[in-house]
Order: C-alpha cells, then structure tokens, then sequence
C-alpha cells in the first residue's frame, strides 16, 4: 500500500512500489488531464508537482510519492476561478493540439512558484517540455505575461 | 457562382423547429440536387450530425460538426465564414461538437441522402459518396492543418454557399409569410424590410419549408465582420481547463488495457514468443495474444501491460525485408536514378543545351525517413455493447475507420459505433491510408481483434517506442540534380530526378524561368511504410529546388534574393513575397559581425506562398537558428492569429526535421524509438518566428502545412554562406 496527499485528499494504493506516478494518477485515481507522451522523462506531458516541485510522473516511482503531496493539473484552477496562467494562455492562444499543454502549465506553474519574476533565459532554461505542434514563442509569452499578472 | 453545380444544398425539415441545411460538394461529378428532405424525424442523431448549419429558433445558428476536434483552429475559421455570410453576431454562431459518448454515423446517412435523390444507390454512387463524406471529414478536422485544394475549396466555398443559401431562405421566408418586400435585407440576425424586423428565430420554422433557393448571392467582402479577424478559438477554453477528451482518456467500465509489441522488421510476422510463461505470471497480466504482425499483452493496468511487453522476447518470421537498411534503400534508389524514369515536367529541351560550354552544376540530395511522433500516442479503445461493437478514437477520417473497423471485426457497419476523439496531433499521422498502401491504422485492427476475442472493454496504447518505429514515415528521398550556366551566370538548363511517385511532381516543379527543364522520377514499391506527413512531399522538393538554386547563385557570385528574382517575373508571387521577406528582415548576404548568417527559401504549396529567412550560426559545428521570417500570400486569411499559429508552428515542425529528424533502417526496422534519439526542438532551440500575412481576394490558402517546407533549405542555405554547405538531412547529423 502506497499512501500519498493527492489533490489534497490522503489516499492508498495497492501498486507495485515501482508503478511510476503517471499511471497510478491516471488508472488508479481516474485523473486523466496528466497526460502520457514518452515514459522516459523527455517531454514533460506528464508534469505533476510532488510537495511543491515539477516532476516528470512517468518515470517517478509511486513510492517516492510516499507521504507526500503530490498534485495534478486538475488543481491548477477552473473557468470560474483560473489559474493566472489559465488566463493567459487563453489570452495568448497557447494550445493547437493541446495535449502538450497540461504538462506545460504544470512546469510554468512550478517555475513561478520558484521564480515569480523570470527572465526570458529563466523560463527557456526551465521549461523543458516538448510540443510537437511547436507553441514555444506563445507559452514563453503567457508566462510572462502571468508572472506580472501575479505579482501586481 | 460556377461552384454550385459541383456540390449538394440540402435543405429542408426541421429539426427540434429550426432550419438545417447542409452542403455536401462531390467534385465535380454531380449536379445540383437543392431539395432533398434527408433529416427526418425517427432518423435521429445520426442525421443530426451530419448537418452543417442548423438556424435555431432561440435566434442562433449551430455549426454542427462530427467531430470533436476541429483541428487547429478549424472550426473558429468556419465559424467566422458562416458568421458573415448568414449576417450574425458573433455571440450567435454556436460550434457544436458531438460530444465523444455521443454515436454517430456519417456513412447511413449518406445512403439515405443519395437513396432520396435517385432511388436505391448504385455501387458508383456509392463510391463517390464515400469519398465525399472522406473528404467532408478531413475538412472539418483540418480545415486550417489540412489545407489540400479540395478541403479549401469545401471549406470556403461549400460552407458559404450553405451560408448564404440559408440567409436567402429566412429572407425568402419574410416574404412569403409577412408579404415583406423584393428590398428585404438581414441585419445582424434579423430579417429587414423597412421598418420591419422578424429575428431569424422567428422565421426558421416557416423558412423550413421553403426550397432551398439557387438563386442565392454570396455577400460581398465590405459586409465582412469577423473573416480577418483574430477571432478566440472555440476549442481553447476547453485544453486549458482540461474538458477536451483525447482518445487515450477514454474509460468505461471493466476496461483492460493492451500494449503491443511489433515483430521489428516491416511486414514480418511475430514467429514465436520466447517467454510466454514468464509473461503470464507477471502481476496483472490477463491475457497474451500473437496477431501476426504483433504480440498484445492485457493486463489491468497499462503501465503493467507495457512492462510486460518490454519484457516480451519475440522472434520475427524470416522476410525479405530482414536485410534492408537505409544504405540499402540509398544505394537502391541511386541505382534507380540511373534506370527509366518517368518525365513529369519538361520546358524546352535539355539535351540540346546540355553539351554547351559553360560549368555543369550537379548535386546528390538526401533525406531521411520521418516519423510524424504526435504526442499522443497512436490508441483507441473498443467494447461491445450487445451487438454492437464501440471504437473510441482521434483519427483524421473517422468514417474510413468506421468502416474499417467493421471489416476487421467482420460485422456490418450498422453494428459499428465509432466515437470520435480530440487527437493530440495529426499530421498526417491519423489518415486512414498511406502511400505505400500499408495500413497505418493498425492499431484499430489490434483492439478490434482483441475485443471480439476477449469481448471485455479494452483500451489500446502504443508505446512511443512503438508509435516511433511502426508509422508511415515521410518517404526517404534521393535526388541528382544538374545546371549550366550560361555567360550571364543564369541557368541554361535545370534537370532534376527524384526517387518517389510522380504525385510529388506539383512539388517538384522549379518555379524559375528557365529555358530548359526536366523534371523527372523514378518509382518502384517502398519496402518501408510510407504516408502523408505535415506538407506531403513539398518538405523533401523544396530543399532540394531551394538548395540547388542557392548553389547556383553561389555559382554565379550573386546574391540569392537578387538571383532568384532575376529569374522570376516582377509580378510573380515568388517574387512578391521574396521582396517582402528581404525588407521584413532587412536581408543581409554575408556572414555578420557576430558569425551569423541569413539563408532564404521559397515554396508555393496547399495555394500559399511562403518565402522564409533564417539566421543561422555554428556553434562547436552545430547549425543554431536565432531568428525566421515569413512572408506568405494566401488570398483571404479568414484568422490572422490562427493562421500565424499555424506558421510558427510549422517551422519548429519543418525546423525539427532539419536539425535532427531521421529514422534509420536497421535489420528491416526503424533504430530509433523515442525523444532521446528522435528529440524534437525544445523552446531553448527555438528561434523567434516573425510572420507578415499578405491578404488578397483569392479564395484562402492552407495554413496547417505550408510553414514546414521552407524551414530546411532556409537554414541550409544559411549554413552555406557560413562555409557549409549541407545536402543531406539532417543537418545536425
Ligand atoms: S510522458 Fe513523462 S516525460 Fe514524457
Ligand atoms: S499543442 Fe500539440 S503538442 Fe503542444
């Protein structure tokens, strides 16, 4: 049994200990917005954070989640209550495909929360994450455009 | 309004008291047919899906589409072409999407649409409206990626004849039941004579009973609203708060999950499994199934179906292609090169000129195999319901696949539901058919099979490893290419041979003027599969065209732009978007200060022209893009921002090919598997992308392809003026 915080409500799971992450999310607790595109931590579709930090879910074993707060992109923020960075990439018209795009918000978000000001070098060091349908220029554009929505 | 005779207006009863009309467009094959009740009560939703405009009572107008996904931008586009040709506000023109639960089925409808019109349907009716309702699905899933002539012409032309034939029948409508006036006129929604205003609500019910008019006039270009205008996408809201639902996130209940493991060599068979007791006894593993050319693993659990498929050991059937390897299939298709080849495109003629005095110029291209890697990974999920098989999926022709389902599973079609799925990428990926007539949809095969046999819900997922090395890959192309130039340093004659099918010719095609021209090829079966891939076969010709042009100007010591011109007519578009791209990147030849060089290209494909700069630099020998410039001319460009999305889009896409996109043969399979040795261009490596759209009257060029071709020969050429000439992909080797 592997217990972790997910989304704020303690759970067990009766998986191997190395079940990564990514799978458990999304078959074991249903959570389907994490997204699976690689399984070897090269494109970043499955970002999640674990106690605060991006991790690539795929190739994160469930029980280093162990006790832990692990949360997904469900909790990033609704129509009604949007994450700034929600609102921003409606604003700059991020996603074409979109299903990059959960990953990608997941890495913005933790990058503003370690950087609440980044530079454009800041976010292009940070954000890793691989988009076949190529939105780099208007997802660099969102960060920054919420970073200052955040922090005014 | 030629257009006409070469499509279906169907118009007629309402449904739920609205107006629906549709446009089926048949090429060029049947008449007009204005008057044909195919929506009928007890039809039920299956009818409903496959109208395209529906005028509600509540005074909006439904777009309605059989898909879930619109593609990139495709719907918004198609909305804001019915939006200005029915007269609405934008808060009244509704997308309306079956949602993925919902069933629905494009092909009975069909045959009761031709049954309406001609009595029982022949077998060539049959055909043709298959291919129809092919191709009406293609339009509106890639209607902005797609881009091909008949998907621009159905999208422009169709939808806003459907458009304006429904506005003529509310106007028609306040004139035979209010006795309105022969001046009547709409006004954002409303029906207008004088003083009197009926709101389109009002009058759909009545308008449904009306013929649907041919005698209908498109609006004219200064009533115009919302085309050209950066409308917010439909689909948006949806990916960022995560409702749109992919083809890999479809559930039901009891579903198990497969993964697969292919015989490694193309066309081979799985001949034996090697492990099978070890695989059984791993942890949630159900079932192991051999299916000819793969090995299923079901388990409970994806990851453990695919770790138990990692931990599969299979042999492959011995087959011819055991051997190949892309040495074999270069050498092959050099030796081609010398064998008959087929002329598609002579000017002149080259033999006369070819022994002149001046320099001859050859050049040997190459590019490699690509694989299309969308993100998502090829899957679907299939269960049975009763009688009834269900297939979940994102695929670019669901009603092919419909269809094809049927066929594997052995059942009729009336039986088959196919529920059709956002796709987290197309590309050409998603189509139902290839070049090289391989199935590149085998993964509907593979969870058909396994659901009829094990009758539980199951949801297939390809591994990337798996989606890597079993696509249908951009064909792998060798080309020699030979000039002379005369005293003035301009090309006497231009003679080119490429492997691969003729159908690349429109592609091939040098567009300068020059005396003497041969385009020729040289085709035989591809040992490897091949398909359609972002831009079809303008990515591989332009680099070649574009490269050996820029060798030729380097020849005659002039500057590319200048040369290019200088072998182009002043009001050519080549030329046009040429002059705009140099003043958009305020063009210098030579290297710069900063060991920066700019490279130019230029490709008309899908009716756009695309002339590109980049800025390029080696670093430790490697080419680093800093900067690009477009310019494109496209006739209408019905959303700016979608369109330039598409172009940006589309040189990281062409940009990726360039620098390291190549799939090697190996042992008659591809080497490599994942991102690691297939890498994609990350946002470190990504130049910034300035785009300039020049607009005309013309009916709108594609967007979804047309920003890949350039992107390669722009960089090589580049490369070039930094003392490197490249001629084979890719560039980063
Ligand atoms: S799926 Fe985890 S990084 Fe790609
Ligand atoms: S939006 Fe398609 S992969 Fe990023």
């Amino acid at each position: 049994m592997i217990s972790i915080t997910l989304n704020g409500r303690e759970q067990s799971f009766d998986v191997e200990a190395d079940m990564p992450l990514l799978w458990l999310i999304r078959e074991e607790a249903g959570l389907r917005g994490t997204k699976f595109g690689c399984g070897i931590a090269q494109c970043g579709a499955c970002t999640v954070h674990v106690d605060g930090q991006a991790v690539r879910s795929c190739m994160y074993p469930a029980v280093a989640a162990q006790d832990k707060q692990v949360n997904t992109v469900e909790t990033l923020g609704s129509k009604d209550a949007p994450h700034a960075l929600q609102t921003a990439w409606i604003k700059h018209q991020v996603p074409q495909c979109g299903y990059c795009q959960s990953g990608m918000m997941m890495a913005a978000a933790a990058l503003l929360q370690n950087n609440a000001n980044p530079s454009g070098e800041d976010i292009d060091v940070a954000m890793t994450n691989i988009c076949r349908c190529g939105t780099y220029s208007r997802v660099k554009a969102a960060i920054l455009d919420a970073a200052k929505e955040i922090s005014s | 309004m030629s257009m006409t005779r070469r499509m279906f207006v169907f118009g007629g009863a309402a449904i739920g008291g609205g107006l629906a009309l549709g446009v089926i467009g048949l090429g060029t094959h049947l008449a007009v047919h204005d008057r044909l009740a195919v929506q009928r009560e007890g039809n039920g939703k299956d009818t409903l899906l496959n109208l395209w405009l529906r005028v509600n009572q509540d005074n909006t107008v439904t777009l309605l589409s059989p898909h879930t996904e619109m593609g990139q931008g495709a719907g918004t586009g198609l909305t804001q072409i019915v939006a200005d040709e029915l007269d609405l506000n934008w808060d009244q023109i509704k997308l309306e999407l079956a949602p993925p639960s919902t069933e629905f089925s494009n092909g009975g409808v069909f045959e009761g649409f031709i049954g309406e019109m001609i009595g029982k349907a022949p077998k060539w009716a049959e055909h043709i409206a298959s291919n129809a309702f092919n191709r009406l699905a293609d339009v509106l899933n890639m209607q902005m990626t797609g881009g091909s002539a008949s998907i621009r012409f159905t999208g422009w032309n169709i939808m806003r004849e459907a458009a304006a034939a429904a506005r003529q029948m509310l106007i028609n409508a306040a004139i035979d039941k209010h006795s309105a006036s022969a001046n009547t006129s709409t006004d954002s929604g409303f029906v207008v004579d004088g003083d009197n205003r009926w709101s389109y609500g009002e009058l759909v019910e009545h308008a449904a009973t009306l013929a649907v008019p041919e005698d209908y006039v498109l609006r004219s270009p200064s009533d115009r609203k919302f085309i050209g205008k950066a409308m917010p996408r439909h689909d948006l809201p949806d990916k960022v708060f995560l409702k749109t639902q992919y083809g890999i996130d479809r559930y039901v209940d009891g579903m198990r999950y497969a993964a697969i493991a292919h015989s490694g060599v193309f066309g081979a068979d799985v001949a034996s499994i090697d492990n099978l007791d070890e695989i059984i006894a791993m942890r949630g593993v159900l079932a192991v199934e051999k299916m000819g050319l793969s090995v299923a693993v079901i388990a409970d659990n994806p990851w453990r179906a695919e770790k138990a498929v990692k931990a599969l050991k299979i042999t492959a059937a011995s087959h011819e292609n055991s051997d190949i390897s892309s040495a074999s299939i270069e050498s092959f298709q050099r030796q081609s090169l010398q064998g008959e080849l087929s002329d598609a495109h002579a000017v002149g003629d080259v033999t006369s000129v070819q022994d002149g005095t001046g320099e001859t110029i050859e050049a040997e291209f190459w590019v490699p195999y690509l694989a299309h890697a969308t993100m998502e990974p090829m899957n679907a999920s299939a269960w049975m319901e009763g009688n009834k098989l269900h297939v979940a999926a994102g695929v670019q022709n669901p009603l092919y696949v419909r269809a094809h389902a049927a066929k594997i599973a052995d059942m009729d079609i009336e039986n088959v539901v196919f529920h059709a799925h956002s796709m987290g990428g197309g590309f050409g990926r998603r189509v139902g058919f290839s070049m090289s007539e391989d199935n590149p949809i085998m993964w509907i095969d593979e969870v058909v099979t396994l659901v009829k046999k094990y009758q539980f819900p199951i949801k297939l997922t390809w591994s990337r490893e798996a989606d890597t090395r079993q696509d249908v890959y951009r064909p792998a192309i060798l080309a020699n290419f030979s000039a002379q130039l005369d005293e003035n340093g301009k090309p006497s004659y231009w003679k080119s041979a490429s492997y691969g099918s003729e159908g690349g010719a429109p592609a091939a095609m040098t567009p300068y003027n020059i005396g003497n021209v041969q385009v020729q090829f040289a085709n035989h079966p591809s040992p490897i599969p091949v398909g359609f891939w972002r831009s079809v076969e303008n990515s591989q010709h332009a680099f070649f065209n574009e490269s050996f042009i820029d060798i030729l100007a380097e020849k005659a010591q002039t500057d590319p732009i200048a040369y290019r011109l200088s072998l182009l007519n002043k009001d050519d578009d080549h030329a046009k978007c040429l002059t705009e791209v140099a003043k958009l990147c305020n063009w210098q030849h030579g290297v710069s200060d900063d060991g920066k060089a700019m490279g130019v290209a230029v490709q008309k494909s899908f009716g756009t022209m695309v002339a590109t700069v980049a800025e390029v630099s080696l670093q430790n020998n490697k080419a680093r893009v800093h900067r690009v410039w477009v310019v494109t001319d496209s006739g209408v460009v019905v959303n700016p921002d979608s369109a330039t999305a598409q172009i940006e889009g589309g040189i990281m896409f062409g940009l990726t090919a360039a620098l390291y996109g190549r799939c090697d043969i190996e042992n008659g399979g591809v080497k490599q598997s994942n991102f690691h040795d297939y890498p994609i261009v990350k946002m470190t490596e990504a130049p910034i992308v300035k785009v300039k759209l020049l607009q005309s009257d013309n009916i709108p060029g594609g967007f979804g392809e047309v920003g890949v071709p350039t992107i390669a020969p722009a960089v090589a050429n580049a490369l070039a003026v930094l003392g490197k000439r490249l001629t084979r992909l890719p560039i980063n080797a």
